[in-house]
């Protein structure tokens, strides 16, 4: 049905984004609640060294079953109340990078092909014939190889791959935290919707049937 | 005491006479199929909006620096406060897909042809003001294509000649889109619906005095009309009832079919997105717009897009009753103008290069053409349909419209 709706949808809305979203490869993202977690450690120890998840606080993080023990580690010298932010300010990378590197609490969101473009990023660094790093999806981007895609190889490789799969389903987690409760609550209010259509119908039936009765009352 | 409670306000106010003259007895055809269902419905979507709306005003802060995270607050810490959004934002697509199934409706059934012409202008009024408030909401999530939409839409003001420059500066309240368009945009975008339910009641008055069309054609005989309630407020609530699970669909499991990803950006007036596209619902106009080569006509054949249907009534020159029914060029060219609609949605959507300016330019030919060739095609089909010999109620309504005429 998921299906079914997206392509009505696309059918009307963002008809513009086709054409990049095609080179995308399509991964399946894992859904376990360890891979998202290993997801949630990999971004705050690789990631949050220079990029914020503003919109993420480290209490949030439990929503994702962390124990209170594993949680304490991943915030240490943080309070559980604080946003996940990178210790260096957006000066300091500014300076190492030329950019501010984006805030990643959004970026499942904020690109076309959502986590597959994140995964496609992130795995995507290769060197080209200058003997530089680059990158296929986002050529000339500023940020390093920090999974070291480009020269993995066999085994080496298909371990960061599963690394960059964890992230990217993290990073969908956090664009929107609350869409598991809200397909949860979407199953109940459909079931609720279609028995109260059906009801309807019956109803509308049962008035219509008495049109024959009220043309007879009316034309004697 | 319920009786005598009606009593006492009947004798102050004439509720019970409302209830009759507008529900219990008011007449409706009984042939309308469900394409008259949507009309109740854009009534139900509107309702919805206000509401959410509301309640997205009570958490949301229009200051540039607050706006984006403040949508970002209602999705993820106010309760409940991402059902609110997105039923709000698929709400504005609902809104439109309704509005346009409901003007479809109108043209293709020929329900815009007198004594209806005051019904279809205050419904193109509706559209407008619709497109008002929608426009304008887009802008107030702050994102990069609220930003660089309100940028470029503002700016076509500017081509009027004189005061065009001076119109720009009174939009945005500043020479670029900013702090004073983003707080004067939510101050228009709350009172908007607002007009738009006035604009409503007076649309609702107009279809009380004039009645619904119908498809078969030809009027209805006052004693075969049957009294919308119960009949149709049965028929539209089960209408309604189908909405709401397409709706909810949406809402809950593709709730981001109509945000675009660029739209999870905060805005940055320092960086332009390589593509800047409107909402779909805009997307046919923008086409035109994008097709006329000069900038001021561009802007001219945007707006006759939608003005110029108001001279639909007196286009149609038909003495043939009612729209399809009875006259297949006009169906089928109801057919092409839809189609050509959709041509230049898709159009709208790819940037103006190669084989889209083309189209992008034969579709708005199409699109005008229809318009404006109505009067001839009309007429012409008359002709055509009365030599052919007319099939025989279509000749006795207009035996019955000639006699009614010498006497």
């Amino acid at each position: 049905m998921k299906k079914y709706l997206l392509g009505i949808a696309l059918c009307f809305a963002t008809v513009g984004a086709w054409a990049n979203e095609a080179k995308l490869p399509k991964i399946e993202l894992p859904t376990s609640p360890e891979a998202l977690q290993r997801g949630a450690e990999t971004v705050a120890t690789v990631c949050l060294s220079c990029h914020n998840l503003k919109y993420i606080k480290y209490s949030d993080l439990s929503g994702l079953g962390f124990s209170k023990e594993k949680l304490g580690a991943l915030s240490v010298g943080h309070g559980l109340d604080d946003s996940l932010m990178s210790p260096m300010s957006a000066e300091a990378t500014k300076q190492a990078f030329g950019i501010t590197p984006p805030d990643l609490s959004m970026m499942a969101k904020a690109r076309v092909g959502g986590p597959h473009y994140v995964y496609a990023f992130v795995t995507g660094f290769y060197t080209n014939d200058k003997g530089k790093t680059d990158n296929h999806v986002f050529p000339g981007a500023k940020m390093p190889d920090v999974l070291g895609a480009a020269s993995a190889k066999g085994e080496e490789r298909t371990a960061i791959e599963y690394k960059a799969k964890e992230v990217a389903a993290f990073l969908e987690w956090a664009g929107d935290p609350k869409a598991q409760e809200r397909r949860g609550l979407g199953r109940y209010v459909i079931a609720y919707l279609i028995v109260l259509t059906i009801l309807l119908y019956l109803v509308k039936l049962r008035t219509w049937a008495r049109l024959k009765e009220h043309h007879k009352r009316k034309h004697t | 005491m319920i009786n005598r409670i009606i009593g006492w306000v009947d004798q102050r106010f004439p509720i019970t006479a409302i209830i009759k003259h507008e529900a219990t007895e008011y007449p409706v055809a009984p042939n309308l199929n469900y394409w008259w269902n949507f009309g109740s419905l854009a009534g139900v979507v509107l309702v919805l909006q206000i509401v959410t709306g509301i309640f997205l005003a009570m958490h949301y802060k229009a200051d540039v620096t607050l706006a984006f995270d403040s949508i970002q607050h209602i999705m993820r810490s106010v309760n409940y406060g991402w059902l609110i959004r997105y039923i709000h934002a698929t709400g504005a697509s609902a809104f439109f897909a309704v509005i346009y199934i409901h003007i479809s409706r109108t043209l293709y059934y020929g329900s815009y042809r007198g004594p209806r012409e005051l019904l279809w202008w205050t419904g193109l009024l509706l559209l407008l003001l619709v497109m008002g408030a929608a426009f304008m909401g887009y802008l107030l999530p702050w994102g990069q294509m609220s930003f660089w939409g309100a940028q470029v839409i503002t700016n076509l003001f500017g081509a009027i000649p004189l005061v065009g420059g001076h119109i720009v500066v009174l939009l945005r309240g500043d020479f670029s889109v900013g702090d004073p368009t983003l707080t004067r945009f939510f101050a228009l975008h709350y009172l908007i619906p607002f007009i738009i339910a006035g604009a409503v009641v007076i649309h609702l008055v107009a279809l009380h005095t004039v009645k619904s069309s119908n498809p078969s054609g030809l009027p209805i005989a006052d004693k075969d009309n049957i009294p919308f309630h119960p009949y149709y407020t049965s028929k539209d609530l089960f209408g309604v009832g189908v909405f709401l699970i397409i709706f909810c669909s949406f809402v809950f499991f593709v709730p981001d079919a109509f945000i675009e990803p660029d739209n999870n950006i905060p805005a940055n007036p320092m960086q332009t997105p390589p593509h800047i596209v409107p909402e779909w619902y805009f997307l046919p106009f923008y086409a035109i717009l994008r097709s006329i080569p000069d900038k001021l006509l561009g802007v001219v054949g945007m707006g006759l897009g939608i003005v110029i249907l108001a001279a639909l009534p007196y286009l149609d020159r038909s003495k043939i009753p009612g729209g399809s029914r009875y006259r297949p060029i006009f169906k089928a060219l109801f057919f092409v103008f839809i189609a050509d609609a959709f041509v230049l949605g898709y159009v709208g959507a790819h940037p103006p290069e190669g084989p889209m300016v083309l189209i992008g330019r034969i579709a708005t030919v199409i699109y005008f053409g229809y318009i404006v060739s109505m009067p001839f095609v009309s007429k012409w089909e008359e002709s055509w349909l009365r030599k052919r010999g007319l099939p025989a109620p279509v000749q006795k309504y207009l035996d019955e419209q000639a006699a009614g005429g010498t006497k």
